[in-house]
C-alpha cells in the first residue's frame, strides 16, 4: 500500500471522546498529521495540546536570535509552501507565524483541545482502543493515537553544583523571559550548542558584558543568508514550480552535504576545512581560536551554523570562558582556575531533556507492557513509527528518525503519510488493531544499529544523539531519500491483526 | 628489566588505570576551591613587607613560581588534546584550570605583599619568554609521552621542595591558607602524573625507545628542548640564591626516579629514564660537561632583546590576582 492508492476511510460515528485518531501535541508534526489525515478524508481526529497555544518547539523557542538552521524553503511542509519567507533562514517568529497560517489555511483550530496534558495512555485490546487520560482528568479514546510531543520539548535546568545558590536571575533558553530587560546587564551564556551561538550575538547588542562558558566548541558553517527580494516572492506565488525547483536544489545539496557529515569519508576534511577557514577569517587570535576548534569528527555532534558566533564573543564587551564550572555561588559562577564571575543573570542554553530512553508519560501497550521499560536501554521502533506491543500507535520522530544534514520536515512528510497509509489500512480493513511483528521490528533495528556503527555520531564524541551507554537511538544513519523510500510503503504482511 | 627500588609494585593493567582515574576525577570535581574561599586581607602582611632581606628575593622567586605553574597549566592543555580516554582528557582540562589556579593564587599573594606594579603582571624573564612561546607554538603536536613525562618532574619538584622551602621560610598565615590548598591539588595531580608514566611503559622496551629516538628527532621538540635546558639551569640558580638547599632538589628528583620507577613498565617508558636521568644533571652542579654548554645557553638568551620575541599569546592575559570578576 502506498499513500496513492489510500482511498476514503470508513470513519467511525462521530462521537465526543471516540475517535479514528488522536493526535498528540500541536507542533510541526501533530498540525501536519492532522493535515494529511483531513487531506485524505480521515476527519474524525482531535489534538491535545498540552500548552494553551499551538506551535510546540517554535512556540516555545523564542529566545533572541531564534532561528532555524535550515533554510525556510526547505524547512516548511511541501504541501504548504509560503512564497513570503522573508529571510532564507527565517526566525522563529516568522516560523511561528508559518503553523499559525498551517492552522487557519487547514482550519484546525476546531480540532485542537488545549491545557489537556496527557499522563498516560493505554491500549484497551477486548475494545481495541487507546484510551487517554490527561492531566485534569479528562478521558479519550480512539482508534489510533499519533503521539507528537516533539524531541525538543522539555526543557529544564541543568544539573550545576551550587545552581540553588545563586541568587541572580536565570533564564532557560526555550523557556525566555521576555520581560526581562538585558540592557546594561552582567550576563553569563551558560552552553554554546546550537542556542546559545543564535543568543550570544543578540545578547552582544544590549548587555554591559556577555561571559560565555563553553565545554566544548562545536563545528561552524557559514551562513548563505540572504532575503529574498520581493520580485521573487511574487515568482514563486505567480509561478510555483519555480519555488519547488529551488526547494528540490536545497534538498539535493543538503543530501551531497550526508556523505560528509554522517560518514566519515573524503568529503568530511574538505567540510572540516571549511569550518576551519569560516574560524580562521573570522578569529585572528591563535589561543582564541584554539578554544574554538573542535576535536571531533565533523558531524559527531550537531553541525552549527552561523556568521555572528564568531564575531560577537570578539566584541569589547564579550568573552569565551572554558575554564570548567566548578559550581555557581550566591553572586555567579565560580570556575576551576579559582576566579567567581559575578552576573546579574544567567542563561542557561543547554539544551532539551529528549527522550532517548523513555517516553514522556506512561505508554501501557498489550498485556500491561510499558514502553518506557522496553525502552529503559535505548528505544527502538520499526522504522521509526510504530513499536511492537503498541498497536495503532504511530509515534513521529520515533527512534532513529532524527536526521543530522537535512530537514528534520521532509522526515517528518515521510512518517505523517506513512501513518495516514496505516490508520487508513486499520480503519478500512476491518481489524481491531495492527500490531507490527516483532521479529520485522527486531531485524529492522539490527540492521539500523549496524549501519549506524559506521556513522560519525558513533565515532566516540559524546552528544545528545547518544543514551549514557553510548546506544544510538536518536539519528537515521542515511539520506533523507533512504529514509523516505523506506517510509513509502506500509506492507501489512509486516503487521499482525488482532481482530 | 631489574627493579631499581625495593618498593616494586606489580604491573596495572589498562582497566585497572582507568578505573583509578574514574575515581580520581569525581575527586578532583569533589575538591575545588577558589579564591574567594581565603581571606587575602587577613592580618600577618607584614611578616612579609617587614623583611627586608626576604622581600627581594622572595618577589622574584613568587614571579618565577608564578609563571612556572602557569606554563605548567599551559602543558596540561596540550596533554588534554592527546588524551587517549575521555576520562584523562577531561582530568587535564582540570589540571590546565587548577594550575592556572595556583598561578592566581600566587599572584594574589604578591598582591597582598605588594609585589604587583598596579594590576599588571609580573615579569617573565626570558627563558620563560621562550617556552611560552614554544608552548603556544608546538606543545599541542608533542606526543602524551614527552609531556607527560615531564610535568610530573616538574611537579614534584614545585611539590616536594619548592612550596615546601616557602612554607619554611615564609611565616604569613594567608600564604600557609593558600598553600594548604595548592599542595592538595598538587597531591591529586602528583597521583594522575605517574598513573600516566606508568600508562606510557605499555608496550615493548624497543618501541619505545625508537619511538623516542624518533621523538626527539622532531625539529619542534629539539626546540623545546633547548628553551627548556636554560630555564631549568636559571631557576636552580634563583632558587640556590634564595636559600634552598641543593639536597632538597636531589630528593624531589630521587622521589621522581623511585615513584616513576617503582612498576616494571614504568621503567620502560623510555622518556622517564632520559627526564629521571637529565634531572640529576640539572641538580648537581659538578657535571660541568652540561652545565656548561647549558650556562652558555642562558648567557646568550640573555642577550635577545625582548623586542625580538613576538607579543605573548593571549592565553598569558588570563591570568588574574582578582578573585572576583
Amino acid at each position: 500500500m502506498t499513500l496513492a492508492t489510500v482511498k476514503k476511510a470508513k470513519t467511525l460515528p462521530t462521537q465526543s471522546t471516540l475517535h479514528d485518531v488522536l493526535i498528540i501535541g500541536a507542533g510541526f508534526a501533530g498540525l501536519g498529521a492532522a493535515i494529511r489525515l483531513k487531506q485524505f478524508g480521515i476527519t474524525n481526529i482531535a489534538i491535545l495540546e498540552r500548552d494553551t497555544a499551538v506551535g510546540g518547539t517554535w512556540r516555545d523557542n523564542q529566545y533572541p536570535g531564534a532561528a532555524c538552521d535550515i533554510p525556510s524553503n526547505l524547512y516548511s511542509y511541501s504541501f504548504a509552501p509560503n512564497p513570503d519567507w522573508s529571510e532564507a533562514y527565517s526566525g522563529s517568529r516568522e516560523i511561528l507565524g508559518y503553523i499559525h497560517h498551517l492552522v487557519a489555511k487547514y482550519e484546525l483550530e476546531g480540532l485542537i483541545r488545549f491545557s489537556q496534558n496527557v499522563t498516560g495512555m493505554a491500549f484497551d485490546e477486548a475494545a481495541g482502543l487507546w484510551r487517554i487520560e490527561t492531566a485534569h482528568g479528562e478521558r479519550h479514546a480512539a482508534r489510533s493515537v499519533v503521539m507528537a510531543p516533539g524531541p525538543l520539548s522539555n526543557a529544564s535546568l541543568p544539573r550545576i553544583a551550587g545552581i540553588e545558590s545563586y541568587q541572580g536571575h536565570k533564564i532557560h533558553s526555550a523557556k525566555w523571559d521576555h520581560g526581562y530587560d538585558f540592557t546594561g546587564k552582567r550576563v553569563a551564556v551558560i552552553g554554546t550548542g546550537a542556542s546559545g551561538i543564535q543568543i550570544v550575538p543578540e545578547l552582544v547588542k544590549v548587555a554591559a558584558h556577555v561571559k560565555v562558558f563553553q565545554r566544548t566548541p562545536g563545528w561552524v558553517l557559514p551562513r548563505v543568508d540572504f532575503a529574498p527580494s520581493d520580485g521573487l516572492k511574487k515568482l514563486f506565488r505567480r509561478a510555483p514550480i519555480t519555488q519547488k525547483a529551488v526547494r528540490e536544489a536545497m534538498f539535493w545539496i543538503h543530501e551531497a552535504m550526508a556523505t560528509g557529515i554522517v560518514w566519515n569519508t573524503a568529503v568530511t576534511p574538505l567540510i572540516e576545512r571549511v569550518a576551519k577557514a569560516h574560524l580562521r577569517l573570522q578569529v585572528k587570535d591563535r589561543w582564541l581560536r584554539r578554544q574554538l576548534t573542535p576535536d571531533f569528527t565533523i558531524g559527531c555532534k550537531r553541525v552549527l551554523m552561523s556568521n555572528a558566533y564568531f564575531p560577537a564573543l570578539q566584541a569589547p564587551n564579550a568573552k569565551l570562558i572554558t575554564w570548567p564550572i566548578a559550581t555557581l555561588s550566591e553572586k555567579g559562577i565560580r570556575t576551576v582556575e579559582g576566579v567567581e564571575h559575578q552576573v546579574d543573570c544567567i542563561v542557561f542554553a543547554t539544551g532539551f531533556d529528549i527522550c532517548k530512553s523513555g517516553t514522556p508519560f506512561p505508554v501501557t501497550g498489550l498485556g500491561g507492557r510499558q514502553l518506557n521499560d522496553e525502552w529503559s536501554r535505548g528505544a527502538q521502533a520499526y522504522k521509526s513509527i510504530n513499536v511492537s506491543g503498541y498497536p495503532n500507535l504511530f509515534i513521529t520522530f520515533g527512534p532513529n528518525s532524527g536526521p543530522g544534514h537535512n530537514s528534520a520536515l521532509v522526515y517528518m512528510e515521510s512518517q505523517l503519510d506513512y501513518a495516514v497509509q496505516g490508520i487508513s489500512a486499520l480503519l478500512r480493513g476491518g481489524h481491531k488493531a495492527l500490531d507490527v511483528k516483532p521479529a520485522v521490528q527486531a531485524s529492522y533495528n539490527a540492521a539500523i544499529q549496524k549501519r549506524l556503527a559506521k556513522t560519525n555520531w558513533n565515532t566516540g564524541c559524546k552528544s545528545w544523539y547518544l543514551t549514557a551507554d553510548g546506544y544510538n537511538a536518536t539519528m537515521y544513519p542515511g539520506f533523507a531519500t533512504q529514509f523516505a523510500q523506506q517510509m513509502k510503503t506500509f506492507d501489512l504482511a509486516d503487521y499482525r491483526p488482532i481482530n | 628489566m631489574k627493579a631499581l627500588n625495593p618498593k616494586e609494585l606489580p604491573t596495572h593493567s589498562q582497566a585497572e588505570i582507568n578505573a583509578k582515574l574514574e575515581k580520581m576525577l569525581a575527586k578532583i570535581k569533589a575538591t575545588q576551591w577558589s579564591l574567594a574561599d581565603i581571606d587575602w586581607d587577613a592580618p600577618g602582611r607584614e611578616i612579609v613587607t617587614e623583611d627586608p632581606v626576604l622581600y627581594p628575593k622572595l618577589k622574584a622567586f613568587m614571579a618565577d613560581l608564578m609563571w612556572i605553574e602557569h606554563v605548567g597549566a599551559r602543558g596540561f592543555a596540550a596533554m588534554a588534546k592527546v588524551a587517549p580516554t575521555d576520562t584523562l582528557k577531561e582530568i587535564y582540562t582540570y589540571f590546565h584550570a587548577e594550575e592556572q589556579r595556583h598561578a592566581n593564587a600566587e599572584m594574589a599573594l604578591m598582591k597582598r605583599w605588594g609585589m604587583l606594579d598596579g594590576d599588571t603582571l609580573p615579569e617573565p624573564n626570558i627563558n620563560i619568554r621562550l617556552v611560552v612561546e614554544w608552548l603556544d607554538r608546538y606543545a599541542d603536536e608533542q606526543p602524551l609521552e614527552v609531556l607527560g613525562s615531564v610535568i610530573p618532574m616538574l611537579e614534584i619538584v614545585l611539590d616536594g621542595s619548592l612550596c615546601k622551602f616557602l612554607l619554611e621560610t615564609v611565616h604569613d598565615p594567608v600564604c600557609h591558607v593558600a598553600f594548604e590548598k595548592i599542595n592538595g591539588d598538587e597531591a591529586r595531580h602528583l597521583g594522575v602524573d605517574f598513573q600516566v608514566l606508568e600508562m606510557l611503559g605499555f608496550g615493548k622496551g624497543y618501541q619505545l625507545g625508537i619511538k623516542a629516538a624518533g621523538n626527539l628527532l622532531n625539529p619542534k621538540l629539539l626546540m623545546g628542548i633547548l628553551s627548556y635546558m636554560p630555564l631549568l639551569n636559571k631557576m636552580r640558580d634563583n632558587l640556590m640564591a634564595l636559600g634552598l638547599p641543593e639536597e632538597r632538589l636531589n630528593v624531589a628528583l630521587r622521589k621522581y626516579k623511585t615513584i616513576g620507577g617503582r612498576t616494571a613498565q614504568g621503567r620502560r617508558n623510555a622518556w622517564f629514564q632520559i627526564i629521571s636521568r637529565h634531572g640529576q644533571l640539572v641538580a648537581n652542579r659538578g657535571y660541568t660537561a652540561y652545565h656548561k654548554p647549558v650556562d652558555a645557553l642562558v648567557w646568550l638568551t640573555g642577550k635577545v632583546p625582548a623586542r625580538w620575541l613576538p607579543t605573548p599569546p593571549s592565553w598569558v592575559n588570563e591570568l588574574t590576582w582578582k578573585p572576583a570578576a
